[in-house]
């Protein structure tokens, strides 16, 4: 396995004619069509998300930025598919992912989606090389080609000579790699990130950002949920999020 | 389906965690651990003895059985007033039965002191002496000759003081001669002199009690000795178990007429057993033990099981994040089932091992002191270590479903 395997192919569906198909634009990677989040708090309802509706095409880097409490977390828990929308329809990669249950969302965060969380959440009793076999276990991958994948992963992140440390025995910057190891290894269709540099020094950060950059220029379809400008910026496109609506969508570069 | 990879991740966790707290693991060990360990030992004790006593018994088998005054056991204090007030057993009684009963294989009477016995400046405490009529009894006691011989029927009747010792005597009184150097040597009991015909050969110990610590004499001695007013037992033979219920039939019979009974209500005046009576009482009394035992560990199992339980829920609620991790990463409900259950049963099958270990130990221990054959079971061993696995199945159930239902949105929030 090269370390080409992780790039996923560019971008085709750009140039193609918008094509809707039961409601939704079939060309997109992501497609999301007047999403509710709607939270019961005793007897008050809130809305967390009204009405979002945006698509997103294979291999865009975008940033979804908003102030706490603007439903972004909501909303990238929903991308994520670690939720579903109370009302609305959600299609990714092809798939109508707003009315599956448990066990079938489980299976698309498998498959789909590769997650980078601003603490990193990695295992910590596990070395890195285990950590980033962690997605390939419950996609039933055997174990030759388990450890063959996460060491080209982890070779991706530059962390080759890291695989048999454990998180503590690692930077915040090292970590974080790791986690991004992890997170692509599925070869997912979304490498989605959460705050990713909010617990890293400037100079970290400036680097996770540099490999994110690079790891669009290899065709993945990457997505920063942040309230940091400067780290939006470093995007392609930007969506502000507020008060559970889209308020800006605007592409940068 | 749950993938083999899952349940090899699962049971790696399992262990890593157990390790990770080692004293946390003991402390939910111990419950598993004694009722198991209780279970094992006891079953493994009573299958020893079952097999002592079936050897013991199958010796003497059921072809024989006894008239006697007073019956072996004795249930209360009213019974043994009036027990005491029948008729003795006597010589006559045994010459009737072998007269009248056709369908009788053999009729002896025996009575039996305990007595010092001395030899030279040796001497042996706590010996059965048995005074026996006719030869036959030899037979019907399962008693064969092993050096020199038995008196013969003149000799018997003869009222002299010979006598046939069990192997015991060689031990306690010649220390440890061979048995030829015994025989033709005289031996005192309760002061008079006894000429030592033959030594018997062993039949063993019951519980350790040994049944060669024993000297035979004629019953006619026996007589002289200790008088001839003390009530005697009759013993019955039969060639085989099929004419036991005939035997016991015509010798009830011929019984009430000697002793004007009538066998409807009102008391016989006689015991008519078969060795069947200790038999019974064994198997009431070892069964009384298991019921016992089994409710005793199954309660210390159970306590067990809510241990588990308990450290299991703990074990959830601080590994909340991971399983947020997990399930983020794309493991499903059942995987995380699987998950906290292999590690719930870790525990409980490793405490069944370590369990049926003790309790072997135990068992072994114990069989050294009352000498008895230890007999390990392996389908004890699997049965201890499959109850312990289900209890672990059973404990870590609820808290399995409950890592699996986390949502994991709020279980990535956990710190």
């Amino acid at each position: 396995m090269s370390e080409a395997t992780l790039t996923i192919s560019p971008v085709e569906n750009e140039i193609k004619p918008r094509t809707e198909v039961n409601g939704h634009d079939s060309s997109m990677l992501i497609s999301m069509r007047n999403i509710w989040k709607t939270y019961q708090m005793g007897t008050e309802s809130v809305h967390a998300l009204h009405g979002v509706s945006f698509d997103i095409p294979r291999g865009e880097y975008i940033a979804i930025i908003g102030p706490s409490g603007s439903g972004k977390s909501t909303l990238m828990n929903l991308i994520g598919c670690l939720d579903t929308p109370t009302q609305g329809q959600y299609w990714l990669n092809g798939k109508n992912v707003s009315e599956m249950d448990d066990d079938e969302l489980a299976r698309i965060r498998n498959q789909e989606v590769g997650f980078v969380f601003q603490t990193f959440n990695l295992l910590a009793r596990a070395t890195a090389l285990h950590n980033v076999e962690l997605p390939l276990i419950y996609g039933g991958v055997s174990a030759s080609q388990r450890h063959e994948m996460a060491k080209q992963a982890l070779k991706a992140v530059d962390l080759s000579d890291r695989i048999t440390h454990k998180p503590n025995e690692l930077s915040g910057g090292q970590r974080q790699r790791v986690a991004i190891a992890r997170a692509l290894v599925n070869h997912p269709s979304i490498l989605l990130a959460d705050e990713p540099t909010g617990a890293l020094d400037s100079h970290t950060s400036m680097e996770i950002m540099d490999l994110f950059e690079r790891l669009h220029s290899e065709g993945n379809t990457i997505i920063v949920v942040t309230h940091e400008h400067d780290i939006a910026a470093r995007a392609h496109r930007v969506v502000s999020i507020r008060d559970g609506l889209i308020e800006k969508d605007e592409r940068i570069r | 389906m749950i993938r083999l990879a899952a349940i090899w991740e699962a049971f790696r966790v399992a262990t890593a965690s157990l390790r990770a707290n080692k004293l946390r693991t003991a402390l939910t060990l111990m419950g598993i651990v004694v009722g198991v360990s209780a279970v094992i030992a006891v079953v493994t004790i009573i299958d020893g003895l079952n097999q002592t006593v079936a050897q013991t018994f199958s010796s003497q088998g059921s072809t024989v059985f006894t008239i006697s005054k007073n019956p072996q056991i004795i249930k209360s204090r009213e019974e043994f007033v009036k027990f005491n007030r029948r008729k003795d057993v006597t010589h006559e009684d045994a010459e009737a039965i072998t007269r009248l009963c056709t369908a009788c294989w053999r009729v002896g009477i025996a009575a039996n002191a305990i007595e010092t016995v001395k030899y030279a400046n040796q001497k042996a405490e706590n010996v059965r002496i048995r005074g026996i009529d006719p030869l036959t009894m030899f037979e019907i006691d399962g008693r064969t000759i092993d050096v020199g011989r038995i008196w013969t029927e003149s000799e018997g009747a003869s009222g002299r003081e010979i006598c046939v010792i069990g192997p015991d005597m060689l031990k306690n009184l010649f220390a440890e001669a061979p048995a030829d150097k015994a025989v033709g040597q005289e031996i005192r009991i309760d002061g008079r002199p006894y000429l030592v015909l033959g030594v018997l050969e062993p039949l063993g110990s019951i519980l350790g009690f040994s049944r060669d610590n024993v000297v035979y004499i004629p019953y006619s001695t026996y007589q002289k000795a200790y008088g001839g007013r003390r009530s005697l037992v009759a013993f019955i033979q039969v060639p085989s178990a099929e004419q036991l219920e005939a035997a016991e039939d015509q010798v009830r019979t011929i019984m009430r007429n000697r002793r004007h009974s009538s066998g409807d209500g009102d008391d016989e005046g006689f015991a008519l057993e078969t060795q069947d009576v200790f038999l019974n009482l064994y198997g009431s009394a070892t069964s009384n033990i298991y019921i016992v035992t089994v409710l005793v560990s199954g309660v210390s199992l159970i306590v067990g099981a809510i241990v588990v339980m308990n450290i299991m829920l703990v074990s959830v609620t601080e590994r909340t994040k991971e399983i947020g991790i997990r399930k983020a990463v794309g493991a499903r409900r059942k995987d995380i089932l699987t998950q906290f259950l292999i590690e719930a049963v870790t525990v409980t099958a490793l405490g069944g091992v370590i369990g049926v270990g003790t309790g072997f130990g135990l068992a072994y221990v114990i069989s050294a002191l009352i000498g008895f054959p230890l007999l390990i079971s392996a389908a004890s061993a699997a049965l201890g270590v499959g109850i312990s696995s289900l209890a672990g199945i059973l404990s870590g159930m609820w808290p399995a479903w409950r890592a699996a239902r986390l949502d994991p949105i709020e279980a990535l929030r956990a710190e």
